[in-house]
């Protein structure tokens, strides 16, 4: 694949993870703040979002599994992950997670175990696409040419 | 400012003039700049706010708890340390704008706010963030001296309300 057919493939994906409301505005923000001195920031960004998400995901997980659940715990690691989520613009994992917190507050275990499953699903989903989306992005540049704006 | 003798200089061989100057000149630029001291346990709204600040030309200080904070300011042992200057000056760190996250563990964003408008570091401006839009805790901070309530994720153009802040903070000649 030549270079400019890279960098449309690239755009289209760009394009549809918005259309598609996996990623939002956010996203935007954190491209427009890399520059020459900082090239990397946001797949650094990134990747301390994955990091945070796994280590609350895990977490998660555990707390569903205690004979005793602790509700309050777990809806601070969830407002966590919301908020990480919205700082760079994973926009249905936010929104999973307000639903998440609803149920934490309810205290309804089903509620949680369900959220819990679609809440690492769709994180599941964004980790590939954006991992997708540098990949193709580390192509071009290989290719010698710039990311497209 | 006082001139860089070169027998001050720690380090393996004499500094030409040339780089006496340069080290000077950056450390000129660096007393000139705002310096932000930013408190957030999310690493990842730190590295966001550090990036958004140094985007702005400010020097940043991210800490990561209230507690943190507070030793920083050399509130944690003392409820009063000694009077500090105008130019907020104090224990060496020069600190213009202190911006913190609202919901931390331990001692929240209200907590450090309450903490700093009780102390010698009352006059700098402090800017607290959410993630959550709640009016009563918005109140809450303004009434408590908070200059600012900000709803996060922030961005460059939130940074600009700040620079008003800052620039309201400095003294007058």
């Amino acid at each position: 694949m030549d270079l400019v057919q890279l960098q449309r493939q690239l755009v289209d994906y760009r394009t549809s993870l918005y259309h598609e409301g996996f990623l939002d505005e956010q996203f935007t923000q954190l491209q427009s703040l890399q520059d020459e001195n900082n090239p990397d920031f946001v797949v650094e960004v990134v990747s301390l979002f994955f990091e945070d998400s796994e280590r609350l995901l895990n977490e998660l997980s555990k707390a569903l599994e205690q004979q005793v659940i602790d509700f309050k715990r777990m809806d601070a690691q969830v407002h966590q992950l919301k908020g990480s989520s919205s700082s760079i613009g994973a926009h249905r994992v936010q929104k999973l997670c307000i639903v998440f917190r609803n149920y934490c507050e309810a205290q309804n275990v089903e509620g949680c175990l369900k959220c819990l499953q679609q809440v690492k699903h769709e994180y599941g989903i964004i980790k590939t696409k954006l991992e997708s989306m540098f990949q193709l992005e580390q192509q071009i540049l290989n290719a010698g040419g710039s990311i497209p704006v | 400012m006082e001139l860089m003798k070169s027998e001050n200089i720690v380090q393996d061989r004499q500094p030409q003039p040339q780089e006496e100057e340069e080290i000077m000149q950056q450390e000129e630029e660096e007393e000139q700049r705002f310096h932000v001291l930013a408190v957030d346990d999310s690493v990842i709204d730190r590295k966001l706010l550090e990036k958004l600040l140094k985007a702005s030309s400010y020097q940043v200080t991210c800490v990561e708890s209230g507690e943190k904070a507070l030793e920083y300011l050399g509130l944690l042992h003392h409820s009063s340390p000694a009077s500090s200057s105008s130019q907020h000056h104090h224990q060496g760190h020069k600190v213009n704008l202190i911006m913190t996250d609202f919901s931390m563990p331990g001692t929240s964003g209200y907590d450090l706010l309450k903490r700093i408008k009780g102390s010698s570091w009352k006059d700098v401006p402090v800017v607290v963030m959410s993630s959550e839009n709640v009016p009563s805790r918005i109140s809450m901070c303004l009434e408590g001296g908070a200059e600012e309530f900000m709803l996060k994720p922030l961005q460059l153009s939130d940074l600009h309300k700040i620079q008003a802040h800052l620039l309201k903070s400095l003294p007058h000649s």
